[in-house]
């Protein structure tokens, strides 16, 4: 696709009414070569020229629209802490719902033991028909009223189908209590994120910055 | 019984007969951790006599119940041994920082005791419970960032690495460990592993540490960075105005150096601005330390791609540097670190350097090239020790007396002349692989001054900044501390690396403040102006006291002592006062037992003396000594005879004055319940902090003050 069209469609795209809908057809596919309006990089706290790089991935979730810059992750590991200690009541890397440790060392040659510092939390995608979900012989995981997934604990068997169908292998079984650990949004990652590398903006937030026109 | 914040054993390795075993941490709880750990088992288990090197010595890994938990900052081990290279060859320390320990404590372990010796290279693999020893003949001869590389592609990506280099293999003194990010601990270490033929560790831990109030530990942690932390070294407020801020430093200068049009010119996707980052603001707190900036000025910036730093620390003090005019000379451009390898190459040019592409970029330079050459060689340098003495001995001409005539023709000057970065990195390789006389710089100050017959007088040069004839230099002493910081720069077996003053003291908050929040703690007169020293008084001994406790308090914990304790704070609404009771709040949520900063204060005093006692008996052991205010606690005379045109408590001067230290420490021993006359702790003393079985020792020795 040449620039032109490129920045058309997303021109296009942008200049419409932005509802999660909309959102959706850009969501997880890289941005490198759209032009984002001003108003939106700044709500999402990043620059056109990371956009371009490839530097940040956006999801769109339930509660908002989830903006992960891995230029800005110094690779503290404090989301996969806030996110074990709300969530488990114990701390750990391996059980987070998000997962920075396993690419901080060495991802597909990039990382820190690869002598650069490319490296970025995965998080769920709280993807509207969840692998994670379907692949549940005990149809243990559900979406609640806003549409986010949760576990039902008293259902699930540790069984760990979701582990492998997540195509990022995004739950992980806690080997304590054997049961899936899967993100439910809680947000507890992102408010602790000490360089706003990962952030999750607000639905509301996202739909006014991105019609500034209609807003006036 | 569930325990919390510990993980609940100890790993056992003995490198002689393969044999790995697990004991129970809590035999170690009046200890807590760390170093209080490491004491311990170095005072149980290792004879003082023993020389480092030998199959007996050992190596005590350890970290904290804190660490793990999530607490802001407690990223950290301890790594406890005898010292090859210091006078009396006693208990040292070496803290290393990054990711390991928490991958050490998920995978259950509070520490590890590295014992015995194999007889092929070999390194320790431990994947949660299921620990072996494996081969690393591989690996052996092999530069840190490689083998790290090679141990996690090898063993998995969510395995943490650490390990020697050539230094340590070639039993330099001056040798450390280091995980690829540039966390190092150093101390001679890395020898002590060679000795062993032990080339590192590597680590995945999947489990989970538990903790007994969750809700109450994100609550303070949530407390600690909307309220407490500043920037690096905890300095309180920014060192350029920012919009939202009473006060910035008025030298323009201190560790929270981040600021708006300061960033990493070389990030993904270019520029990262720092920006302002207002108290309260969590996400933005990790622009706070631009380390970068601070050592090199706005040159940093054209070749930072990020900052980095440990598990759970906001403050992200290390530089992360792609120095591309280093690859015109064939060098690593990729460089990380905070610490003196980044900030002290220089001394290795003693005639000067030249800029490379812009004005006032020699020194980046020369440190990125140095700081991956020491990093990857393993090579410690005892705080700039190993710099100054060859800056010293080379300035002097002592160095090409020292050297065969041969050597010294062999050695690039050229390149020390031109600035040409191979410079560095071929001296720090000869001394790594003990090439030739000018590898005695590895043995350390204290035996090279032996070796090469350099006479106690050189450790009373001003510029090599020995602070004691042990073999060490100062580490912020009486130039930020006066006699407060003098005395714990000379209670330690290695620099002091206590941070606890000098922190506020160079925070850039306006003396008065700082003067009356400390003062409110430890009493009238305990904080002088800056180069205004009063004599000395005994809030100034207090002041002392916490100090140096509270630093074996971090290292037992296991929390960063650049950044704790809590003491300043940036917020306005507090009146800039930070919270000393924070760690016994950290101990209560986590251990789930209720502590207050005396129960801190205790176990910090308890393992202190531990310190002090293992100290005097290896003086005892290998100096014949009796006495450690005479034999180890000795102040070099340049410390009192500088600036010869002042004297001590004239405004403008941080000199001492010889009389009054002694009165500081008759005054610092009463506070800490020792022997005036000889520095060593009473009975009364050891037995209130249940060091009974160490004043017997002491007392069967005939070192026990009577």
């Amino acid at each position: 696709m040449s620039e032109v069209k490129k920045e058309n469609k997303i021109d296009k795209l942008l200049n419409q009414e932005m509802t999660r809908r909309k959102f959706m057809k850009i969501s997880g596919k890289s941005l490198a070569g759209l032009t984002v309006s001003a108003s939106l990089l700044s709500l999402f706290g990043c620059t056109q020229e990371q956009v371009d790089s490839g530097a940040v991935s956006l999801w769109t979730t339930p509660t908002g629209l989830l903006v992960v810059n891995q230029a800005k992750c110094t690779g503290c590991q404090r989301c996969e802490i806030n996110c074990t200690v709300v969530n488990d009541g114990m701390v750990s890397s391996h059980t987070s719902r998000v997962k920075i440790t396993r690419n901080l060392m060495s991802n597909n040659g990039h990382g820190t033991y690869q002598d650069d510092w490319v490296y970025y939390p995965d998080t769920c995608r709280q993807c509207d028909v969840p692998a994670c979900g379907e692949a549940c012989p005990k149809e243990a995981i559900y979406a609640d009223d806003k549409g986010v997934k949760h576990v039902d604990e008293a259902k699930c068997v540790g069984c760990g189908a979701c582990v492998e169908a997540c195509p990022w292998h995004m739950p992980t079984i806690h080997p304590e209590t054997r049961k899936s650990t899967k993100c439910i949004l809680c947000g507890a990652c992102a408010e602790g994120c000490v360089t706003g590398a990962l952030s999750i903006v607000p639905w509301d937030a996202v739909t006014a910055a991105a019609q500034p026109t209609r807003k006036n | 019984m569930t325990i919390y914040g510990w993980a609940g054993k100890i790993l056992r390795v003995n490198f002689t007969t393969g044999s790995i075993t697990t004991e129970d941490t809590m035999k170690y709880k009046d200890y807590i951790g760390g170093i209080g750990i490491g004491y311990k088992v170095i005072y149980d288990e290792v004879p003082l006599d023993t020389h480092p090197y030998d199959e007996a010595s050992k190596i005590v890994l350890a970290m904290g119940p804190l660490t793990g938990t999530g607490v802001p900052c407690s990223g950290r081990l301890s790594m406890t041994f005898l010292s090859s290279w210091t006078k009396g060859f006693s208990v040292v320390d070496a803290h290393m920082g990054g990711h390991i320990s928490h991958a050490l404590k998920y995978a259950g372990y509070d520490g590890i005791i590295f014992e015995g010796k194999s007889e092929t290279p070999v390194y320790l693999k431990i994947d949660d419970d299921k620990v072996s020893i494996e081969d690393a003949s591989h690996l052996w001869g092999k530069g840190t960032f490689e083998a790290n590389r090679i141990l996690v592609e090898e063993n998995g990506s969510d395995f943490d690495a650490a390990t020697i280099g050539p230094a340590g293999e070639n039993l330099v003194n001056m040798s450390c460990m280091i995980t690829s990010v540039g966390n190092a601990g150093g101390a001679g270490v890395g020898a002590i592993f060679g000795s062993k033929k032990v080339k590192g560790f590597v680590v995945r831990g999947t489990g989970s540490l538990k903790v007994a109030d969750p809700k109450g530990l994100k609550e303070v942690s949530d407390y600690m960075l909307r309220e407490l932390v500043g920037g690096n070294n905890n300095h309180n407020v920014p060192a350029v105005p920012q919009s939202w801020a009473e006060y910035s430093a008025p030298s323009g200068k201190n560790r929270w150096s981040g600021a708006p049009g300061r960033g990493w010119h070389k990030a993904e996707g270019g520029f990262v601005d720092m920006g302002e980052q207002p108290v309260g603001d969590i996400d933005k707190i990790g622009y706070r330390a631009h380390k970068g900036h601070f050592d090199h000025g706005p040159i940093a910036d054209k070749y930072m791609v990020k900052v980095g730093g440990c598990s759970s620390c906001p403050i992200r003090c290390y530089a992360q540097y792609d120095i591309d005019p280093l690859a015109e000379y064939d060098l690593p451009t990729k460089v990380s670190n905070t610490c003196m390898p980044i900030i002290y190459q220089s001394a290795w040019y003693p005639e000067g350097l030249t800029d490379f592409v812009d004005e006032g970029d020699a020194n980046l330079v020369i440190c990125g090239a140095g700081a991956r050459a020491v990093d990857d060689y393993g090579l410690w340098d005892n705080y700039g020790n190993i710099q100054r003495d060859f800056n010293y001995l080379y300035r002097s001409g002592i160095l090409k007396e020292k050297l065969p005539e041969e050597e010294w023709n062999s050695i690039p000057w050229h390149w020390m002349k031109e600035g040409d970065p191979r410079f560095v990195v071929d001296i720090v390789r000869r001394i790594s692989l003990k090439e030739g006389e000018i590898s005695k710089l590895g043995l350390g100050t204290y035996l090279l001054v032996e070796e090469w017959d350099l006479g106690k007088e050189y450790f009373d040069i001003e510029y090599l900044q020995n602070v004691t004839y042990n073999g060490y230099p100062k580490h912020h002493s009486s130039e930020d501390a006066w006699q407060s910081g003098l005395l714990y720069n000379i209670m330690y077996n290695r620099d002091c690396m206590v941070h606890h003053i000098t922190n506020f003291v160079q925070s850039g908050s306006p003396y008065e403040l700082y003067k009356k929040i400390l003062e409110e703690e430890f009493g009238e007169g305990a904080v002088d102006k800056p180069k205004h020293y009063t004599p000395m008084n005994r809030a100034k001994a207090r002041l002392a006291k916490w100090a140096f406790i509270g630093k074996q308090w971090h290292d037992m914990a296991t929390l960063c002592n650049w950044m704790y304790p809590m003491t300043l704070s940036p917020s306005k609404e507090r009146g800039y006062k930070g919270d000393l009771e924070l760690d016994a709040k950290y101990m209560t949520a986590v251990t789930g037992e209720n502590w207050t900063r005396e129960d801190v204060d205790l176990v910090s005093e308890r393992v202190t003396n531990m310190l002090r006692v293992i100290t005097a008996i290896s003086f005892h052991i290998h100096e014949g000594s009796t006495n450690l205010r005479e034999d180890h606690d000795t102040i070099t005379a340049w410390v009192f005879d500088k600036e010869p045109d002042f004297e001590p408590f004239e405004a403008g001067t941080v000199k001492m004055d010889r009389e009054d230290m002694e009165v500081a420490k008759t005054m610092f021993y009463e506070e800490m319940g020792w022997d005036v006359k000889t520095g060593i702790p009473t009975r009364e003393t050891l037995e209130r902090l249940g060091l009974g079985y160490m004043a017997d020792d002491l007392e069967a020795r005939g070192l026990l003050p009577a």
